[in-house]
């Protein structure tokens, strides 16, 4: 069994697609050895990586570039989109209390991120926007 | 894996449970409010949702649960998660639903909980 796996898709833009991302990661872990209890969390990142990432995604190349790098330690998600990018400082922190009663209750998603995850950092400009997160699974 | 989105959906004493199936994203969200929406609209105030079998969510089908849950609480009512998988236990922690919204571990236990036996 190989230490280190890795995975690497260009995701279309169309429903669902991010099912697609969250098999290969039970693959991975599954190859490695991983319970499923342990991939969890990475399953919800990934989720929530590839939705942001269809979101913003531009219409020159509409794909999506997803890469994983496991270990029996950790797994690097990587995900890129070639959108127009956005200040990732300008998103501004949900807050449940703020929702109750607002109109749009999303906009969960890089909170999410950041919080499930063990190091999170996203790179956005005209030409797109990268994110990249690291979870540990020990 | 079969993650196709469904639910099936019964009332007992005037309690909404709802079960849900598979991915719980946009369409399923709205799918859920959708059901909701039919029993809130006669008085129903008392809903459960069991994801027992919906392991994978995102955080936009959840949304639909916030606005389902603000709902509910204008109207004096209550939302009873059951089932929840840790992760996505820890998600909707985060989110912090869980202070407008409850968490038992099965549907009988949320009934109790809007009987008063719990």
């Amino acid at each position: 069994m190989k230490d280190t796996v890795t995975m690497k898709m260009a995701l279309p833009r169309i429903p669902n697609i991010e099912l697609v991302a969250i098999e290969g990661l039970e693959r991975l872990a599954h190859h490695l050895g991983i319970s499923d209890e342990k991939i969890g969390e990475a399953k919800i990142l990934v989720t929530e990586a590839v939705i942001n990432a269809l979101e913003h995604t531009g219409k020159r190349d509409s794909t999506v570039r997803v890469e994983f790098t496991m270990t029996t330690k950790e797994i690097i998600i990587f995900v890129r989109d070639y959108g127009k990018g956005f200040e990732p400082t300008s998103v501004e922190e949900p807050d449940i209390q703020a929702k109750m009663g607002a109109t749009r209750k999303r906009g969960w998603g890089l909170k999410l991120m950041k919080s499930m995850s063990d190091d999170f950092h996203i790179q956005s400009n005209k030409n797109g926007t990268t994110i990249t997160i690291t979870k540990r699974l020990t | 894996m079969n993650q196709e989105f469904s639910l099936t959906s019964e009332t007992r004493n005037n309690c909404l449970i709802i079960a849900t199936s598979g991915y719980l994203n946009n369409v399923g969200g709205e799918t859920i409010a959708k059901e909701f929406s039919k029993h809130f609209e006669v008085g129903t105030k008392e809903v459960v949702i069991n994801l027992a079998q919906s392991k994978v969510v995102n955080s936009i089908g959840m949304s639909f649960l916030i606005d389902i849950i603000d709902q509910l609480n204008n109207a004096n009512g209550k939302l009873i998660f059951t089932n929840v998988d840790p992760a996505v236990d820890k998600m909707l922690s985060i989110m912090g639903i869980f202070n407008f919204a409850g968490k038992e571990n099965s549907v009988e236990d949320a009934l109790k909980v809007f009987s008063g036996q719990k």
